[in-house]
């Protein structure tokens, strides 16, 4: 009675999490099958069958050729540009946050948790309280509309996440670590690369991927600060999206989308077990 | 060379003074140990020795050199931790090495140094393994290892054992004490296992509230202690202590088991001439035990009691009955024939007793 009773209950919340599952894949299914259909099959209105004829026309067009305002060169230079916004400030914020998690958790000194505390408040500052201060500095420095200037930005936003990040890892490890790489001789900098780097990289993955998609998927920055040339991905996304020319392909838009999207889906397919097993690891054994 | 001499050392954590004035001369070779219930600042001490956090007042020489400002590298001295801290992402051979590798020496003399060491402690055969992959044991080792590769003037040991189990840690024990042998370097011991601080050291410092209560060697320790506190903090069982009141002849009045007793002890003239009325008796089981023929003496008398409970361990019986409504231990053989609620015949040596202070536990002498 017992058994049965539970196998109903199981097959319940299996229901229930294929029924969940097929409505969130549904809009990527039909972003997909959209794609690569064209647009006479689009005209149809069968938004739910797969394509008759599947062609990437519309994938090809997104990429090289389709107009984002004035221009008409696809999402591909913009795709660079926004590697080129994405790899160093990751990077760079990702270290940064290493170093001031490092010295949060294990160097402590008088007002360090104020500090800590300040920091944990830039995670909530909304985006657009700093809009205007932020164009004002850029400004000043003679970095608006350049990608050092939007790398600077994100640099700047993303360090209270990886300090935050990296802190409360290396606050799970054994401080005698420190004090034994002391009296081993080792300093500051040794200390950080010779034991704690080796052990960091579950928060590496952590921070990377997290920094990576904020920064990937930021369109409110990239379209304040960025300028003819410097646009980001997603910025040129809306310029083509919003661009028509005759009637609206769909099918061009949905590629464009898919293509802006792919790599962060990319990074958590191939990191994405790294990225759980990270949020959950503790202490450090010995 | 290796002498330490502590001088005058304080340590206040914001309004707590952790340590209050503390003053210890080690000889060059001397292994010293820190004992004391927890709390009571030998943690402290230690790590100011090792220079992981600075005195408030005070100074430290090493071989004579003012060493107080220097940082822990600059100290030549090497520390073993409870917890191993061992690095997690290096094998046994780096762990050993590291030391020697930040101070810039040479590969193949690095090599040559794990080879001496790990032959010296038997661990060759784990060069190769992660620390994860040890026993607890096996971490012991690599880490009084890391500690040998450097040849430091001075060695610190914080409770390097307690993280064993038992037998285990008897074998480290004994190991640690060959090893001391061995290389005649100066150790500095924190633990609080009292057992560990008998058979180890050469003199133990016995530390209560940031205060070395007393300082001696492991016999003068045990046969006599300053204050009640050390005499109770060290053996076991534990020293006996009874209230007694003091009769007009100077010996003591003790009731047990109905029956009343008046003890001569040595020090009664003195209790006498004082005109003390009050005092703590401080007696060791071992003091208390069947009747011994080859013991009798001026000093050693006869009596009867009644055991309520008794624990054989083995080798000895402990007994417990009471003084003066004070459960006391004896020591007896296990041949002593004891039988719960049954008359047992005992002698009391009287010769070693100690008397205390009722209020402060200060000794009487």
């Amino acid at each position: 009675m017992g058994n049965t009773s539970m196998s109903v209950g199981r097959y319940a919340i299996y229901a229930c999490l294929v029924i969940f599952a097929v409505l969130y894949l549904m809009p990527l299914y039909v972003m997909i099958t959209t794609s690569l259909k064209d647009i006479e099959e689009i005209r149809q209105g069968n938004l739910l069958a797969l394509p008759a004829a599947p062609t990437l026309y519309a994938w090809a067009k997104a990429w090289g050729s389709a107009c984002t305002g004035s221009e008409c060169e696809g999402l591909a230079p913009f795709f660079f540009n926004s590697i080129r916004i994405v790899v160093p400030a990751v990077l760079i914020s990702t270290l940064i946050g290493a170093l001031n998690g490092y010295v949060l958790a294990k160097w402590r000194f008088r007002g360090s948790e104020f500090l800590f505390a300040a920091l944990l408040f830039g995670c909530f500052i909304p985006f657009q309280v700093i809009l205007l201060p932020m164009a004002r500095l850029l400004a000043t420095f003679g970095l608006a509309n350049t990608v050092t200037g939007l790398v600077l930005v994100h640099v700047i936003y993303g360090v209270a996440f990886t300090t935050l990040f990296f802190r409360n890892f290396y606050v799970s490890v054994p401080t005698e670590l420190v004090k034994a790489a002391q009296l081993d001789g080792a300093n500051f900098f040794q200390i950080f690369r010779h034991i704690f780097l080796p052990i960091s990289l579950p928060i590496f993955t952590v921070t990377i991927i997290w920094q990576f998609t904020q920064i990937w998927n930021d369109f409110l920055f990239g379209v304040v600060y960025s300028g003819q040339g410097t646009q980001p991905i997603t910025v040129a996304l809306n310029n083509l999206v919003n661009t028509s020319v005759g009637g609206k392909e769909y099918n061009v838009d949905m590629a464009a989308a898919l293509i802006a999207a792919l790599p962060t889906l990319v990074v958590y397919v191939l990191a994405g077990k790294y990225f759980v097993r990270g949020l959950t690891a503790g202490a450090v054994k010995g | 060379m290796g002498s330490l001499t502590i001088s005058n050392v304080t340590k206040t954590f914001g309004s707590t003074e952790v340590l209050k004035g503390i003053n210890i001369d080690i000889a060059d070779g001397e292994f010293l140990i820190l004992v004391g219930p927890s709390g009571c600042g030998k943690s402290t001490l230690m790590n100011t020795i090792a220079g992981l956090e600075e005195v408030t007042t005070g100074q430290l020489l090493l071989a004579g050199e003012d060493v107080t400002e220097r940082s822990p590298k600059d100290r030549d001295i090497a520390m073993v931790f409870q917890s191993y801290a061992l690095y997690p992402t290096m094998n046994v051979a780096r762990n050993i090495s590291f030391g020697l590798e930040m101070r810039g020496v040479p590969k193949a003399e690095r090599d040559q140094r794990v080879q001496e060491v790990s032959t010296l402690l038997q661990i060759n055969h784990l060069l190769d393994r992660k620390p994860s992959q040890l026993s607890g044991g096996q971490r012991q080792r690599v880490a009084m290892g890391r500690a040998l590769a450097r040849s430091p003037r001075v060695y610190l040991f914080d409770e390097p054992l307690s993280n064993l189990d038992a037998k285990l840690r008897v074998e480290m024990r004994t190991e640690i004490k060959k090893l001391h042998k061995r290389l005649g370097t100066t150790i500095v011991y924190v633990t609080h296992d009292q057992i560990e601080a008998m058979t180890l050291a050469d003199r133990i410092a016995v530390m209560k509230d940031g205060v070395v209560q007393q300082l001696g060697t492991p016999n003068e320790i045990y046969d006599n202690p300053a204050n009640q506190f050390v005499a109770g903090f060290m053996g076991s069982p534990p020293m006996n202590f009874v209230p007694c009141e003091v009769n007009s002849d100077g010996s003591l009045a003790i009731d047990t088991s109905g029956h009343s007793l008046s003890l001569m002890i040595p020090q009664s003239s003195t209790l006498k001439a004082q005109n003390i009325h009050r005092v703590i008796l401080g007696l060791r089981p071992e003091m208390l035990t069947e009747p011994k023929p080859e013991r009798v003496g001026d000093s050693v008398m006869a009596l009867e009691m009644d055991f309520d409970v008794t624990e054989p361990m083995g080798a000895d019986t402990i007994a417990i009955g009471e003084w003066n409504g004070i459960e006391i231990l004896a020591r007896l053989s296990p041949e002593a024939g004891l039988r719960a609620g049954k008359k047992t015949p005992v002698q009391v040596d009287l010769s070693k007793v100690i008397l205390f202070e009722p209020e402060s536990g200060e000794r009487i002498r």
